[in-house]
């Protein structure tokens, strides 16, 4: 069981207050902390279970600058065998274009495989169709949100996919496939510094994005402006103290009449 | 010709509500809306779209990527290509777009909750809610769009007549993919949706050690404790208590969310709460925009503080 996993280097945002130019074409993130997209993080957790089941090799890529080289490095201590950087100039952020160079890549790498996995959706955009484009342009057949695999067969695995409300459905797909994992499917092992040490030992690969856009398809939806959300009303903060605060919350419970 | 396509989304013999918005956008477009529907016994108002697409294929296997693809494969065929193709934004109505986007080769653009006012551009939310992306297509072509539920549904205007019918049947379906069934939550004592007063707890708490405080506090509360998703990803506490669009949907008196910053998959889960009370340190969490009250600080430091004036 031959697993390529797709993982993105993300910024952490979501205790960060984010500064856009005031020309709106750029968002700062020089001081904003960054690491592997979350649900990466279970998709890797995932190929690596399968593949200390059935055996297999499992093969990191990721699409951006050197400094992405720290997600291949993680997925490694987590158990993959190798990791492959496709460096891109800038950000891609057309889902169209990833999809594109790693279609190309696999292609013209000859990357052998079983199956590819991706995280549902990358953190710092929230598209989640990478996998499902990349699925349909390999001509694969492709299931999404995977919060289960239940059993692998010869040619075929069987799968659950969260919808919505609490509900799953359970699948067959023929492989060879690509899947985007949800995350709570398994509890990502933890990986410590020690172990992230040792894998940078394992060597990269590293290859030009450029190699891979036959005819440089370009993007096709382009980011016009960055603004912030437009403000609702918004809450009332409770004023003071820690003590005044909590106090004047329980009046709220009180008249609200959840609270005695 | 020139039209707005929807594809549409049914679940278990229900229309879903999510529909309106993919229909409220697909109304702000101004052009013909032909809507695409699963086969079944549901009702879809007439007056929503100026053609109804009926089809044969089941809904389980209507929302699987290579079978819509090959569904529209005929559309195309007999209607031309859409302008726009507008799906729901959900686990199917993503997973679907994404395919379509890949095998058409056409831009795609997910989570969409606005549109400029010549409808050329559309707004997307980036890094946790925090920042909007105002995204155009520079060819103007044919593009694929995921709609967050309850972003457009408000600007829904009836037609004046009923929709035609049209009928699609016989598409050969895809046999790499099949359904098997569909698969329940395990029951459990817990029934979260009929509390009256909800302590829900997110990220923000940290790590395992710090729960059982909160249990302690939802007692002194008399409150029930639940939490957004990636409490239930950490197997903190289980599933049966995760409000938001993969968990439950609830409508308690009271919502205090701690430590929740307001992802808008959680923010679908409880935004009917009468009130709503945030606890967050980051001031500028989306959660406050829909808070009704809210207290910028440590959670762990608010809850032991409620627990002293409870007890004292």
């Amino acid at each position: 069981m031959d697993i390529i996993v797709l993982t993105k280097r993300v910024p952490v945002t979501q205790e960060e207050e984010l500064k856009i130019a005031p020309d709106g074409t750029s968002v700062d993130l020089s001081r904003v902390p960054f690491r592997m997209n979350d649900w990466d993080n279970y998709a890797v957790e995932e190929a690596v279970r399968l593949c200390e089941k059935q055996g297999g090799v499992i093969t990191g890529v990721s699409i951006g600058d050197m400094e992405s080289d720290e997600v291949l490095r993680r997925a490694i201590a987590m158990g993959a065998k190798d990791g492959c950087l496709i460096e891109s100039q800038g950000v891609v952020n057309d889902p169209f274009t990833r999809a594109l160079l790693l279609k190309g890549f696999i292609e013209k790498e000859n990357l052998s495989f079983n199956m590819i996995f991706g995280g549902v959706q990358a953190e710092d955009d929230q598209f989640g169709v990478t996998c499902g484009i990349l699925a349909a342009m390999l001509g694969l057949p492709f299931a999404s949100m995977v919060i289960g695999i239940d059993e692998i067969q010869n040619d075929a695995i069987i799968l659950r996919r969260e919808l919505e409300g609490g509900i799953q459905e359970r699948i067959k797909i023929k492989m060879p496939c690509v899947l985007s994992i949800q995350s709570g499917i398994n509890e990502p092992r933890y990986v410590s510094i020690m172990g992230i040490r040792k894998a940078s030992k394992v060597e990269r690969k590293y290859f030009k994005a450029d190699k891979y856009l036959d005819g440089g398809a370009g993007s096709l939806i382009d980011v016009i402006r960055w603004f912030y959300p437009p403000k609702k009303e918004g809450a009332v903060i409770l004023q003071g103290e820690l003590e005044d605060t909590c106090k004047q919350l329980l009046g709220i419970l009180k008249e609200k009449g959840v609270l005695q | 010709m020139s039209y707005t396509l929807i594809i549409s989304e049914v679940r278990r013999g229900v229309f879903e509500e999510r529909n309106l918005d993919s229909l409220g956008l697909a109304h702000m477009l101004k052009k013909p809306v032909y809507m695409l529907l699963p086969d079944g016994q549901y009702p879809v108002n007439e007056r929503w779209s100026d053609v109804l697409i009926k089809t044969d294929i089941k809904e389980e296997l209507f929302t699987a990527p290579k079978n819509i693809c090959l569904l529209l494969d005929k559309v195309i065929e007999r209607f031309s290509m859409p302008d726009v193709i507008i799906l729901t934004h959900s686990s199917s109505g993503t997973e679907c777009a994404s395919y379509i986007a890949g095998y058409f080769k056409l831009p795609v653009i997910t989570d969409v909750n606005g549109m400029d006012k010549d409808a050329k551009t559309f707004y997307k939310s980036y890094y946790s809610d925090k920042v909007y992306g105002e995204f155009a297509v520079p060819g103007q072509g044919p593009v694929v769009i995921t709609v967050r539920s309850g972003a457009f549904r408000g600007s829904i205007e009836e037609r004046t007549h009923a929709s035609k019918e049209e009928t699609i049947v016989g598409v050969f379906l895809d046999s790499d993919r099949a359904f098997i069934e569909f698969v329940e939550e395990e029951k459990t004592e817990i029934d979260i949706t009929k509390a009256e007063f909800l302590v829900s707890v997110g990220r923000g708490v940290g790590n395992k050690d710090e729960l059982p405080a909160y249990d302690e506090l939802t007692g002194v509360l008399n409150a029930t404790l639940s939490c957004s998703r990636p409490v239930v990803d950490k197997l903190w506490l289980p599933k049966a208590r995760q409000v938001g669009q993969s968990g439950k949907t609830v409508r308690p008196k009271v919502y205090l969310a701690m430590g929740i910053s307001g992802a808008f998959q959680h923010i679908a889960g409880m935004k009917d709460s009468e009130c709503i009370i945030a606890v967050n340190k980051d001031p500028e969490a989306p959660i406050f925009q829909y808070a009704h009250y809210g207290i910028v600080g440590d959670m762990n430091k608010v809850r032991d503080k409620l627990k002293e004036l409870l007890k004292g």
